[in-house]
């Protein structure tokens, strides 16, 4: 190989490497570079296709987390470190857990009021955290089961490819492949964000593969993944609610889980959409005079409930 | 097809053509996009966070499939002139004990040129190649800087496809 080829092989890997991270946005310098030299993509095709054989090579293994050395204070737990920042949510750290009906005496199961979050360590590592009227089931004896009945949970997992996390929705079973991911369960739908690593939908049917970035809804519609801003997944932890062209109806749905509130919308607010990003405010008053005019609606509160109609008229 | 998803492909029609076109697709490059624009017509997507990069993903996504059959039926040919020929075996099924053998002492090797590299450059290739994290995920969670973490990412690649090569013409 002479230099100039070995400069072009330098930076078509730069490029592999670039254009692989789910966050790339910089196709513009890339068609540039591209178009720079024709010898360019060939380079980068070559090791595209290198790279795609390295998966036979590297066979998924648990990421074993490097001893701290004593030179590289820098280097922290991977997972950990999410908790420790997790503010409020770590506050609620000891769950009172509460023993439901169960057949078996190993099986418990954890429910949370509306509004009221919960943080469930289980013994491998791996936390659960519970959003507002959510209801889950955990085996004592098996730390890599869980069940979610109803409601809105996040996942970060610790990942054990000999022996993978899986979470029960319904008819539907999502496995983990080293993963942080949200799930929501209602009567009318089930909807999954990943935000980090990887999750299988039904494993053993379907087997769709969820990287980060993506998400699955499965409702009225049928069953559809499409993408989702890793930041978005989950984001009720921060106080926040991110969307993306979402039903309002779900927006409604979130916020009533989030605050302990009831929602409820006039048929026309039924079709509409919502892009943005709402702050969590427990009081419902303030947290609907921000967020129903970001969506183009007003609140109207209605005894115990709130009622999302369509208009920027004032509140009450 | 996701709202607004063909709205955006209309107005980046252009752009995307281009970059078919430096990507090598010469003349196919009209016909490549028409295939990108039935496909998302043909699947409902649901809406899409991020278009113009998911598109853009799509059709370098195409470009990699048609690069990797032509190569493939290129090697396949080579095999044909070589009186290797027949059927090619699908390498998933039927490998034969010495073959498993070799395999497994690639997997082996494959793991020492890893370890060789140091925990930290292990982790964050295993981290952005097995598990599909970002770099700037990575280097956030590891509290290292976005360089490091591309430093640590070239050195991994390099050392692999080394290898790859080393074994691919032993």
């Amino acid at each position: 190989m002479n230099g100039a080829e070995a400069m072009i092989n330098e930076e078509a890997l730069g490029w592999v490497i670039q254009t692989r991270d789910p966050a790339f946005s910089d196709w513009d310098g890339f068609t540039a570079w591209l178009e720079a030299d024709p010898a360019h993509a060939s380079a980068y095709d070559a090791l595209m296709l290198a790279d795609s054989e390295l998966d036979s090579l590297v066979p998924p293994e648990p990421v074993a987390m490097p001893p701290i050395a004593a030179n590289d204070p820098g280097v922290r737990a991977r997972h950990p470190l999410r908790w420790i920042g997790g503010g409020a949510v770590a506050a609620a750290l000891v769950a009172a857990v509460s023993l439901g009906v169960a057949n078996r005496s190993d099986i418990y199961s954890v429910t949370t009021r509306p509004g009221e979050t919960r943080l469930i360590a289980l013994d491998d590592g791996t936390k659960v955290e519970l959003n507002g009227g959510t209801t889950m089931r955990f085996d004592r004896k098996d730390a890599r089961f869980a069940a979610l009945d109803a409601g809105e949970a996040a996942f970060t997992v610790r990942h054990d490819a000999a022996n993978p996390f899986r979470v029960t929705v319904g008819d539907a079973v999502f496995e983990d492949a080293g993963t942080v991911f949200n799930i929501v369960h209602t009567d009318a739908a089930t909807r999954i964000g990943v935000s980090e690593g990887k999750v299988i939908y039904n494993p053993q049917a379907e087997a769709i593969a969820l990287p980060a970035g993506r998400a699955l809804a499965d409702d009225a519609q049928g069953l559809r993944v499409m993408d989702i801003a890793p930041a978005a997944v989950a984001s009720w932890r921060q106080g926040q609610l991110v969307y993306s062209n979402a039903p309002v109806t779900q927006v409604a749905e979130d916020a009533a889980r989030s605050l302990g509130l009831t929602v409820q919308f006039t048929p026309q607010v039924q079709g509409m959409r919502f892009t943005g990003t709402l702050r969590l405010d427990r009081d419902p008053e303030r947290f609907f005079a921000q967020a129903a005019p970001l969506m183009g609606l007003s609140a109207v509160r209605q005894g115990d409930a709130w009622l999302l109609k369509e208009g920027n008229g004032p509140q009450n | 097809m996701a709202t607004g998803l063909s709205a955006i492909f209309m107005a980046n029609r252009p752009a995307l053509l281009r970059f078919l076109r430096a990507r090598g697709a010469g003349d196919d490059a009209e016909d490549l996009l028409q295939d990108m624009w039935m496909k998302l017509e043909a699947k409902d997507l649901g809406p899409v966070s991020d278009p113009l990069p998911y598109l853009y993903r799509m059709a370098n996504n195409l470009m990699l499939d048609r690069y990797r059959s032509a190569t493939r039926r290129e090697r396949r040919e080579q095999d044909w002139a070589e009186g290797a020929g027949g059927v090619m075996a699908d390498p998933n099924e039927d490998i034969a004990v010495d073959d498993r053998m070799v395999l497994n002492e690639q997997l082996n090797e494959a793991r020492a040129v890893l370890r060789d590299l140091g925990p930290r450059v292990e982790l964050v290739f295993r981290l952005f190649r097995i598990e599909g994290v970002g770099q700037r995920v990575i280097a956030d969670e590891l509290g290292v800087s976005l360089t490091t973490v591309e430093k640590d990412l070239q050195k991994a690649y390099r050392a692999m496809l080394t290898l790859k090569q080393k074994m691919d013409t032993e």
